[in-house]
């Protein structure tokens, strides 16, 4: 199996060469991807196989940090980034640590192959005809970090990702399994675009909203998770300023929990080998421990590791969340409508968006839903809602009672791209300003 | 005749002999590796192999993050006319890969055509940015921001340098060789007292090429009109476009001239009147000193220099060779393969607006009675083709009679993008390209009329 055969020991040995200062910490990394696509009908060549492996070697001295990489995973790789990231060179040549790993195996992805022609059954059931172009891609990731010292447990990766396009509207998302309710979603989310193809934008709107599950994952990850990243609050000033403030009513927990996260994307350790927390982000409305990897922990006492994130094995660590949770209120989704009349349903986004510097956020819907009757039925067109990071939390008026897995995506920040996942229940908004596009 | 752009001018190969013997195992591996999959029965099939060094420097305040990567990959197309299939992989290419079962569309590769001769520019070949030459010229910036504007400073500057070599042969007999050699600066400054943030980037084969002080006067320009501008309510008349709104600009209109239906459906018949005679459209992958210079495209297809509209007049759109089976002669290399990950897809090389060779900047401001000089672009270009619509955050300043008479900040400079084509009336001679669209895109200083100034919206 990937990386079982690495020698961690000789591993650690050559990393421990590294260290010259008592306050010197160092790492390597060890990344394997595969990634297996299905294009969209039409589109040359078919079936896609994408096989990557490489190691990164990094020192950490005080406020500076230096990292080599490359795209191979030998002794010889090894010690290559050892010498360039070492500050000095050691004095005697090591012998190159001993790997014997497993060449990548065929990929067969029958499920991918599949999943398809499952979405468009599920459209079709639902009265509905329109092409659907799909792209469907399986995404696998073994990682393993050693330390000088220690060697995280080997941490695996498995999900799926889909981008349905039809004449009207564009959808994506992530799941952990491509079963029939996956293709169900999707098929919902077109449909839904489908039925609101004509329909007027609302009118500005700042009263009762209701966001979905899906809908509100994506809103507390722009406006709590991206907010509360360290390398975002030091824009502002030092990231534990920001503990102790409070952000909104008594009744808003945010939590980042990757160990928490569905089973194929559940993770023990970070991408920097630090074992992971349950984080409360927000605890009853007031920040406790705003997101950090291991060099801004180590600025302050009262931050903690363990949310150190690579998009890749030539990137650098940076903090961002894994898996967010929102703790349940107490209200049904009937009741989190019924109290929002002539209010808007707003299931989906389709684009988040943060500006720290100006403590503003956007999110933009592709389409909603006009509550009358304690029921969202009347569709809308697309809209967006726009308001500042220190409002939102205070305007949750409501918390839905039933949390499940949603609003799964790409978070794309600095040009890197990373998976994220929720697990999270509906919520009432007050007061935030819907607009048309 | 295979495509090798190094045959009859072989450059001098003054890697290091590790390196060397690296890139000569690479070839053969490349070379056995498609004698694999035509001896499978392939009867179309392409092996590539990019190799990458680079490194990156990330200077905020006292943090310092640096970066010293070795990219190396591989990829194979394989299929006939019924099936196909695509396997990318790290490390040498592999005849014993576990290639996928081919499946989906038929594959076409495209046949080997001569190639004009062409001379690698020496500098291809120069070494990456050190630590402390990086960091100097860091540094350098931040001091000479800090001279220009008091009270300014750098916040955050990421530096980035690297060079690449790809590799490609082909069961219809394409070889070719290509190498690119590029360094990136991007900058955000900020001032006490000054919510706002500038950013600026720059462009150079080597970061040895950029220029502190120059760089610096940018920022510092950015930070006054940040601080002193005021937001016009709604404006129009004669605007100067400096070289970074005019690209961006551009930028989002590439889509327009992408493919044979993509021209058709925004511009209208071909050979119509687009603009004026300042309006000369060009994409070029072997523009000479052009960042991304390359004797053939991501396919190995002949690059060359194609007039996508000539004084106002539409010529053709831009196409790969796939795109126009008819007429061959219409293609002009211009397929992408920004890494070995990615398949190659049709786009712009060096795309750009004509500068006008005997015109300074200093002329055109001269010549501005009132009007607007707008100087960057604070954001991306949102262009509705089907609306005809365009709208790009700008700052830059007001002008009285050929002098500045205020800032401008806050704006938007909005209009349909045919008054933006006819609009133009000059061009300077500061041709300037900005990485956009997945290759350059470039314009001097442009003298519009058209369009209007409006308050950005909140």
């Amino acid at each position: 199996m990937a990386f079982d055969d690495i020698d961690t020991a000789g591993v650690a040995r050559t990393i421990a060469r590294l260290l010259a200062r008592p306050e010197d910490a160092a790492d390597a990394y060890f990344e394997r991807i595969e990634e297996v696509a299905l294009p969209a009908d039409g589109k040359a060549p078919g079936f896609r196989v994408r096989f990557e492996e490489g190691l990164a070697v990094r020192l950490e001295r005080g406020e500076q940090s230096w990292l080599a990489t490359a795209d191979r995973i030998d002794g010889r790789a090894l010690t290559e980034a050892v010498r360039r990231v070492a500050r000095t060179q050691p004095r005697a040549e090591l012998p190159d640590p001993r790997f014997s790993l497993a060449p990548p195996a065929p990929a067969e992805a029958d499920e991918v192959l599949g999943f398809p022609s499952a979405v468009r059954q599920a459209v079709r059931e639902r009265q509905a005809s329109l092409p659907v172009g799909l792209d469907v891609k399986r995404h696998r990731r073994t990682l393993l970090v050693v330390g000088a010292r220690i060697a995280s447990p080997i941490e695996r990766e498995a999900f799926y990702s889909v981008t349905a396009s039809t004449p009207h509207g564009r959808w994506g998302g992530l799941f952990t399994t491509l079963d029939d309710a996956a293709a169900t979603h999707v098929a919902r989310a077109l449909v839904r675009a489908w039925r609101s193809r004509e329909a007027e934008p609302p009118e500005p709107w700042s009263g009762p909203c209701v966001l979905g599950p899906e809908a509100a994952a994506v809103l507390l990850h722009e406006a709590v998770a991206h907010a509360l990243e360290a390398d975002t609050l030091a824009l502002g000033g030092h990231p534990e300023a920001a503990v102790g403030v409070r952000l909104g009513a008594e009744h808003v927990s945010v939590i980042d929990d990757p160990s928490a996260a569905p089973q194929p994307v559940r993770r023990t350790v970070d991408d920097e080998g630090t074992p992971v927390l349950r984080r409360w982000l927000v605890r009853d409305g007031t920040v406790e421990q705003p997101l950090c990897d291991r060099a801004w922990a180590a600025t302050s006492e009262r931050l903690a590791a363990g949310a150190g994130r690579r998009g890749g094995r030539h990137q650098a660590p940076v903090p961002r969340s894994h898996h967010l949770e929102l703790v349940a209120g107490e209200h049904t989704e009937e009741e989190l409508l019924a109290d929002a009349e002539d209010g808007l349903y707003l299931p989906s986004v389709s684009r988040g968006h943060l500006d720290p510097h100006a403590g503003t956020f956007e999110l933009r819907f592709p389409n909603a839903l006009r509550i009358q009757n304690r029921v969202a039925s009347t569709p809308t067109g697309p809209c967006v809602l726009r308001g500042r990071i220190g409002d939102l939390l205070s305007a949750v008026v409501a918390i839905g009672s039933e949390v499940r897995p949603a609003g799964a995506g790409w978070c794309a920040k600095g040009g890197v791209r990373m998976p994220v996942w929720a697990t999270v229940p509906a919520i009432r908004v007050e007061g935030l300003q819907v607009t048309a596009p | 005749m295979v495509n090798d752009p190094f045959r009859s001018d072989p450059p001098r190969d003054d890697r290091a002999p590790s390196d060397r013997q690296r890139g000569d195992k690479r070839g053969e591996a490349l070379a056995e590796t498609l004698s694999v999959l035509e001896g499978a029965g392939w009867p179309e099939a392409e092996v590539y192999a990019k190799t990458g060094r680079s490194r990156t420097f990330v200077v905020e305040g006292s943090r310092l993050i640096s970066t010293v990567r070795r990219e190396e990959g591989w990829a194979v197309r394989a299929g006939d006319p019924r099936r196909s299939f695509f396997y990318a992989a790290t490390g040498t290419p592999r005849p014993d890969a576990p290639w996928p079962e081919a499946d989906g569309e038929g594959l076409r590769l495209p046949s080997p055509r001569p190639v004009a001769r062409w001379t690698a520019p020496a500098d291809l070949d120069a070494p990456l940015v050190g630590e402390n030459d990086a960091l100097a010229l860091i540094r350098g910036i931040g001091r000479a921001l800090d001279t220009e504007l008091p009270g300014a400073r750098l916040i955050r500057a990421v530096l980035d340098d690297g060079a690449s070599e790809a590799q490609l042969l082909s069961s219809r007999s394409m070889a070719a060789r290509t190498r690119q050699r590029v360094a990136i600066l991007r900058l955000e400054a900020g001032k006490q007292k000054l919510a706002a943030r500038v950013h600026v980037e720059a462009l150079a084969r080597e970061a040895r090429l950029l220029n502190p002080v120059a760089l610096a006067r940018r920022l510092a320009d950015r930070l006054l009109v940040a601080e002193r501008g005021e937001t016009p309510v709604r404006d129009r008349g004669e605007i100067l476009l400096a070289p970074p709104v005019a690209a961006r600009l551009l930028a989002g209109l590439v889509p327009l001239w992408l493919g044979p239906s993509a021209a058709g459906q925004a511009l209208g018949e071909l050979h119509g009147r687009l603009g004026g005679k300042p309006l000369t459209l060009i994409d070029n992958g072997r523009l000479p000193g052009g960042l991304v210079e390359a004797p053939v495209d991501g396919e190995g297809v002949t690059a060359r220099g194609v007039r996508l509209v000539a004084e106002g007049v539409a010529q053709q759109p831009l196409l790969a060779w796939w795109q126009t089976p008819r007429q061959p002669g219409l293609a002009s290399g211009c397929s992408q393969r920004p890494s070995w990950r990615d398949l190659p897809r049709p786009g712009p090389t060096h795309f750009f607006l004509t500068p006008s060779p005997e015109t300074s900047v200093a002329d055109l401001v001269a010549d501005l009675s009132r009007g607007y000089y707008l100087l960057d672009a604070e954001g991306e270009a949102r262009i509705n083709p089907g609306g005809d619509r365009f709208a790009l955050p700008v700052c830059g300043f007001s002008i009285d009679r050929g002098h500045a008479s205020g800032a401008v900040t806050g704006a938007e400079l909005v209009g349909s993008i045919r008054a933006l084509l006819r609009g133009i009336l000059a061009t300077a001679r500061d041709l300037t390209f900005l990485p956009a669209a997945g290759g350059m895109v470039g314009a001097p200083t442009v003298l519009v009329r058209g369009l209007e100034l409006v308050r950005r919206p909140s």
